[in-house]
């Protein structure tokens, strides 16, 4: 070991000398002047206002115990219940406090387990929705009332009777189909393809908000378009208008909102959303009336949700009298009475319900969570309080908090992938999204994955981008198959990816040869005869060999349509067009030279082609490293492993359970192999990196044999993973692991190596561990950190240390989000 | 900003207890170079648990050390020496500089004079880098000199106590200073605005009780014009005064003196202070209704109300755990009415037109007010007495969008059960009121049958769960995976430790292992790593992924030109 590093050392010294040399002799007197003028110190917290967030949430959670889950008062009585806010006294306990309904409560507990899947047809394009029937979001998170039971019977039955509700392949759709049906629609349509679309949009393309964005000129392909901000009347649903048309439900905590064509509802919280009559859109998803609920998520931490009222354009029906029809379960005859006035041919009528996962329930066991679902401080002016809505955890947003903004660019770019993917591409599209850091790519893809999924049931998803993954924890690239639309930042849609492999870091510098390699053995894993759409994230590092591995990336894969998501006038870097690429420097690849052109283009292959979109974002603090509280990326980065430690949970309890009083996996240490893949560990001293760490579950090929003691990987590899786990503790004299880990026992028992990189445990999986009075291991309150050099490595952005190089701390220019180290 | 809880922030650490922490800081700075080893290879570990958050001390510590044991180990020659301790020092004084460094760029001279590190070593750290390579001898000394100030300044002074401090939010150096001060002079300013206001409120509602009071006594008495002027102008400045600051007049309002009244004003009004308190539905006596009656309704608006009503609330709460119980009775008496003047029942349906007169000569306002529900609901249940039975179902009754029936009720079974008041009479469903009534010892009582049910194995008695881990156990079976049957209360031992684990920091070291080897196999690496790949054609690929066949390779290789 000792020499290894001295190597390391005598390198790092020394290209530091040269580097310097070169520079000239004044360059290191001053320390390296930064260009950080733009870097905005985070504010903190702050905490005046807060107070006022929790209220309705408050009163949520009180009313949690009768509405949603019963059999939580069986807590509440216990004293236990601290997040109530009606905290009962221990005398209660001994005088003769009578709960006469606990029984009638817990036995009114009903769950629907009628978790309806649709099987089979993974290909190509299917009328997928007609069998979304309502039946399931992941029932077994639900506590449903007879009602619902009853809600999701109708509604099959209803389906059954209309089969065919959803768009067709290709169904064309044209502008006189339109206008015998709506004529009002019609309208609003005909000016906004006025604009510049050059292609021809499918109808939810083109029903994709923008009215909000006013009257800007947009540079698409140089051609230069500017719209009127009132060619769609669609408004945002807020003060007033949400008492009149929203209804408390009359048995259940939920309620029913009436929404007109084109009307918004942006808001913080959570729900379940059913569509009960007209169809709403949510992030490019639409939700047909009889399609099955959706849990929408919309925390402080990413950009509020917006709910969009669509109405349906499909035929004319007697609406007052379906509509009363369908809100007879729902609503008190006078409430009913008050929202049917309001139906009209085009309305939607949507059903919310509160939404409580175990997710949930564990996020908000931690203090600095508590207020996650609650408006972040810079919208509480916004928020619109004492709705009907509040009391299930929705807080609508006035209109000046603009929601999710999709630029005309955007929605180009959307239509021409989505009508790709329709068409008559040999094979399957394979798009590759790029652009620098926060410009929006994940948000652009969730939209495009959801905007697929109303055609189909599957999208394919490469994930490059360590360090905002969307459906691992951070540090993996994965392989998924989306099934299910993403109504919620990433930490809500925690699944288990196809294939993935741990890489270790949340930024791909410090090994661009495996980052390129895992990512084409990613790529061979996929089952090449299937033909759906495959979406592949990247980081947002796009300077220097960052934008050298996109290239790389772009001739590796078999990629046939490039966005380049971009902000402002600047160019981030150059646009990757086919044009471009043909003499672009990539990491492993080079461009061919002038003679190996010439024999291509006489040979039969034809130079690879692929569609280049620009998209230009236009969203407020584009490009800028969020600050608020949840919004940094450390944090999301912890949400996202929190979010996968949820599944630790059980199922069915309201009650969060601690890691630490699971019961552990077990396995000998002979049996697994251990691995650090970020530094270097002196083996004697392995167990105390790995000790209460979190590690990747990895399953090596070669058999793990010990010749006495524990086995530790001489040199960490990239290999399959197949999940993450806690190291819950070590038996030292058993030579035991233990391990908490949501894996599935089954794919477990393959697990042979345990792997520990650079992503740790969130820090409140530590200290918060509650019923414990003295010492937790690796946690203390004495550590100060006003002490010279007590913090980590600060660097400057922009601040190149070529002394720095060689050494595995990361350099200035480092790509993707690292805000803790940006600071 | 520093944080001014009483209580220190938790932070997560690389050292399982303080007692490695000192091991470690014992080995580093020991002669032997056995245990400075030791010491380094720990660090090795914490560095591994801080990903990339390993404090800048340790790691400068670390790298210093390393340099002086390969020293004393005679195995480097002198020039070798030179690179290492070069960089390490280097490293130091641009890493322990650079939180001092501002957004402008400073000479590093100054940031280290701030430091009390001594110049030397700055210029030490600048032929490193630019000049020709110092000495061996200067080198040891700068790392002995470096290694004390490190001592001296952070490894013996840490764990010693001191505010915490987050490891996102260190501070930024002399601007945020300079901010934190500026506030400091403006927090002090306002401190003394709001006091003169507040002044000035007292005042001026002193003297409305004041002219009050004459009133009354002049109603018995002689009747002059003088007061009577004297209230409006009185009323005109107090509405001026909420125009400017509504907060700070309802504050003083629900002070003891105002809306709240002594025992003496109590007296003087004729109202004995000891009559009405205590009952579960309080009402403001009317004489002093009366009394305020004026200030009130010049003062009604929807705003105003709704702040009322909820400091009104957050009194109450404060008054209720004080257990003050004039104060409770007065505070929700005041809701009650507020609440009952904004009622839209029609109860006073059958009275007669010179009743109703009366009646509404008396309510603060006429029309109905759009309150904020929701948060009044959350007020009224966060401040618990014995009137909140009768709050909330005023509350509740009132609602602009009323909660389920029966959410209602359950609501205010739980509140009147939690404030010990006589049950308000519910009219429960037939169903429910048959059952039997469950009290603790009848909750007891489940729990040992459950308990005994279940055989007594696990504290939790939670059969599903362990059902669930015989499934599971059974799957792994025939693999080196097992669930954990040993009985332990895991809940009673944190992460990372296990029963029977001791606090002895050298508790986990692993004294035989095995080392294994992996090539680089899963990511089945191509053997061409930095071939020339002219563009690959797209769709046609799309069918079997991007590995090249044997023609393609061929072809490429056509393409080559080595140079």
């Amino acid at each position: 070991m000792a020499t290894l590093l001295t190597h390391k050392w005598l390198f790092a010294s020394m290209l530091g000398r040269f580097v310097d040399a070169q520079l000239g002799p004044n360059a290191g007197d001053v320390a390296e002047p930064d260009s950080a003028g733009d870097v905005s110190f985070s504010t903190g917290v702050r905490t005046a206002l807060g107070s006022n967030v929790g209220l309705a949430s408050a009163v949520t959670s009180l009313l949690g115990p009768f509405t949603t889950r019963p059999e939580r008062v069986v807590v509440v009585v216990g004293a236990t219940a601290t997040s109530t806010k009606l905290k009962l006294p221990a005398e209660l306990n001994s005088s003769a406090g009578t709960i006469r309904e606990f029984s009638s409560l817990t036995a009114s507990i009903m769950k629907v387990n009628k978790n309806i899947q649709v099987k089979g047809k993974p290909q190509k394009w299917k009328d997928v929705r007609s069998k979304r029937c309502r039946s399931s979001v992941k029932s077994s998170n639900l506590n449903s009332s007879p009602v619902m039971v009853k809600m999701v019977k109708e509604h099959q039955v209803s389906i059954k009777k209309k089969p065919s509700l959803k768009r067709l392949k290709n169904k064309p759709k044209t502008v006189s189909e339109k206008k015998k049906n709506s004529p009002c629609g019609f309208k609003k349509l005909e000016s906004q393809a006025n604009g510049c679309s050059k292609f021809a949009l499918d109808d939810e393309i083109e029903d994709l908000p923008d009215f909000m964005e006013g009257s800007e000129s947009v540079h698409i392909n140089g051609m230069e378009t500017s719209e009127e901000s009132e060619e769609v009347p669609g408004s945002r649903l807020e003060g007033e208008a949400l008492h009149h048309c929203a209804q408390r439900g009359n048995q259940q905590n939920r309620a029913v909102l009436v929404m007109q064509k084109n009307q918004t509802l942006c808001f913080r919280g959570k729900c379940i959303v059913t569509c009960l009559y007209g169809r709403v859109e949510v992030m490019g998803f639409t939700i047909d009336e009889g399609q099955k609920s959706y849990p929408l998520f919309s925390p402080a931490s990413h950009c509020p949700l917006t709910l969009r009222a669509l109405g349906h354009t499909d035929y004319v029906r007697d609406d007052r009298t379906e509509a009363s029809n369908i809100l007879e379960d729902y609503l008190s005859a006078a409430s009913r009475k008050k929202l049917v006035k309001k139906v009209t041919p085009t309305s939607s009528i949507i059903l919310l319900d509160p939404l409580e996962t175990p997710l949930t329930h564990f996020l908000s066991s931690f203090t600095h969570l508590s207020e996650l679902f609650s408006p972040p401080v810079s919208e509480l002016m916004s928020a619109v309080l004492d709705t009907p809505l509040n009391g299930l955890g929705v807080i609508p947003l006035a209109s000046n908090i603009e929601g999710l903004k999709i630029s005309r660019s955007c929605r180009d770019a959307l239509g021409t992938v989505i009508n790709a993917c329709k068409g008559d591409l040999d094979g399957c599209a394979v798009i590759l999204v790029c652009g620098v850091k926060n410009v929006g790519k994940s948000t652009f893809i969730r939209i495009l994955i959801n905007t697929l999924l109303n055609h189909t049931s599957n999208v394919d998803y490469l994930e490059g981008d360590l360090g905002q993954t969307e459906f691992t924890p951070p540090g993996c690239l994965s392989l998924s198959t989306v099934k299910e639309p993403l109504l919620g930042p990433p930490f809500t849609h925690q699944v288990t990816p196809d294939h993935m492999i741990y890489y270790g870091q949340s930024s791909c510098e410090p090994d661009l040869d495996g980052y390129l390699e895992s990512l084409k053995s990613l790529w061979r894993r996929r089952p090449q005869s299937r033909e759906i759409p495959v979406i592949i994230n990247t980081m947002g590092w796009v300077k220097g060999f960052g934008f050298q591995l996109l290239v790389d990336l772009i001739r590796f894969l078999p990629v046939t349509h490039v966005v380049q998501l971009s902000h402002g006038f600047s160019t981030q870097c150059s646009p990757l067009t086919p044009d471009f690429l043909r003499t672009a420097q990539g990491y492993q690849t080079h461009p061919p030279t002038q003679t190996a052109l010439d024999e291509f283009s006489e040979s039969h292959c034809p130079p690879k082609t692929y569609t280049h979109l620009n998209v230009q974002s236009e969203f407020q603090g584009v490009a800028r490293q969020g600050t608020a509280t949840h919004q940094r990326s450390n944090e999301h980065r912890e949400l996202l492993l929190l979010g996968y430690l949820s599944q630790l949970q059980s199922d069915d309890s309201g009650t969060v359970r601690p890691l630490h009083t699971l019961t552990p996996y077990q396995v000998p240490n002979t049996a697994v192999a251990l691995g650090v893949i970020h530094c270097e560990v002196a083996p004697s001293h392995m167990f105390y990196a790995i000790n209460a760490s979190l590690v990747g579950l990895c399953c090596l090929a070669e058999k793990v044999t010990s010749k006495g003691g524990p086995v530790i990987l001489s040199q960490a590899t990239l290999c399959p993973c197949v999940g993450f786990g806690v190291l819950r503790g070590i038996d030292t004299a058993r030579g035991l692991y233990f391990l908490l880990t949501p894996v599935d026992p089954s794919v477990l028992r393959k697990v042979n190596c345990l792997l520990l990189g650079a992503i740790s445990l969130p820090s409140c999986i530590l200290t918060e561990q509650p019923g414990f009075e003295g010492e937790i291991p690796y946690v203390t309150a004495d550590y100060s950190f006003d002490l010279t050099g007590a913090g980590k490595i600060r660097v400057f952005k922009g601040l190149i240390r070529p002394s720095l190089m060689g050494v595995i701390y990361r350099c200035a220019s480092r790509p993707a989000r690292s805000p803790d180290l940006q600071r | 900003m520093k944080k001014s809880s009483s209580e220190k922030r938790r932070h997560v650490v690389a050292w399982v207890n303080k007692a490695e922490w000192d091991q470690v800081l014992d080995h580093l700075y020991s002669k032997d170079p056995a245990l400075q080893r030791f010491a380094l290879q720990r660090v090795s570990a914490w560095r591994g648990r801080y990903a990339h958050n390993t404090p800048v001390a340790v790691d400068c510590t670390a790298d210093l050390v390393r340099g002086q044991v390969l020293d004393r180990s005679g195995q480097l020659s002198g020039d070798d020496l030179v690179l290492l301790y070069g960089a390490a020092l280097v490293r130091f004084v641009n890493l322990i500089t650079e939180r001092q460094q501002g957004r402008k760029a400073r000479p590093l001279r100054r940031l280290a004079g701030k430091l009390n590190i001594p110049e030397w070593l700055v210029d030490l750290r600048h032929d490193f880098t630019h000049k020709k390579l110092p000495t061996l001898k200067w080198c040891r000394k700068g790392c002995k000199v470096v290694l004390e100030w490190l001592q001296q300044e952070y490894w013996s002074r840490q764990l010693g106590g001191g505010a915490g401090e987050d490891w996102e939010s260190d501070s930024d150096g002399e601007e945020e200073e300079d901010g934190e001060l500026r506030q400091q002079e403006s927090n002090l300013l306002s401190r003394q605005k709001e006091m003169e206001a507040y002044k000035t409120t007292r005042e001026l509602l002193i003297s409305y009780e004041r002219e009050r009071y004459q009133s009354l006594d002049g109603a018995q008495g002689d009747r002059g014009m003088a007061p009577l002027a004297d209230m409006s102008w009185l009323l005109g400045e107090i509405k001026q005064l909420s125009l400017d600051s509504n907060d700070l007049l309802v504050d003083v309002l629900l002070e003891d003196g105002f809306l709240v009244p002594t025992a003496e004003q109590l007296e003087t009004l004729g109202c004995d202070p000891f009559e009405t308190s205590g009952s579960p539905e309080p009402r403001v006596p009317q004489p002093i209704q009366r009394f305020w009656l004026p200030l009130l309704k010049m003062l009604n608006s929807p705003s105003f109300i709704q702040l009322v009503m909820e400091k009104l609330f957050v009194e109450l709460k404060v008054a209720a755990t004080e257990q003050t119980d004039l104060r409770v009775f007065y505070l929700s008496a005041w809701a009650s009415e507020i609440l009952l003047c904004n009622s839209n029942k029609f109860v006073f349906r059958f009275e007669r037109k010179t009743q109703k007169k009366a009646r509404m000569k008396d309510r603060i306002f006429m029309n109905r007010i759009q309150l904020r529900w929701q948060q009044l609901l959350s007020a009224c249940l966060d401040a618990p007495c014995g009137s909140t039975p009768h709050l909330l179902q005023l509350i509740l009754d009132d609602m602009e969008h009323p909660l389920p029936q029966d959410t209602q009720q359950k609501l205010l079974q739980l509140c009147s059960i939690y404030t010990q008041t006589p049950a308000v009479e519910f009219s429960l469903p037939r169903e429910q009121k048959h059952q039997p009534i469950y009290t603790l010892e009848s909750l007891h009582e489940k729990r040992r049958q459950q308990l005994r049910r279940s055989g007594e194995t696990s504290e939790s008695g939670d059969l599903q769960q362990m059902d669930v881990q015989a499934e599971k156990a059974k799957v792994l079976r025939g693999s080196p995976w097992q669930v954990c049957s040993d009985k332990v209360l895991w809940k009673n031992f944190p992460l990372g430790k296990v029963p029977g684990q001791s606090d002895d920091p050298s508790s986990l070291m692993v004294e035989t292992y095995s080392t294994m080897t992996v090539c680089e196999q899963p990511v089945e690496m191509e053997s061409s790593r930095g071939q020339n790949a002219p563009g690959v054609p797209g769709p046609a690929r799309a069918t079997e992924g991007l590995i090249w066949n044997q023609s393609d390779v061929n072809r490429l290789k056509c393409g080559l030109k080595l140079f």
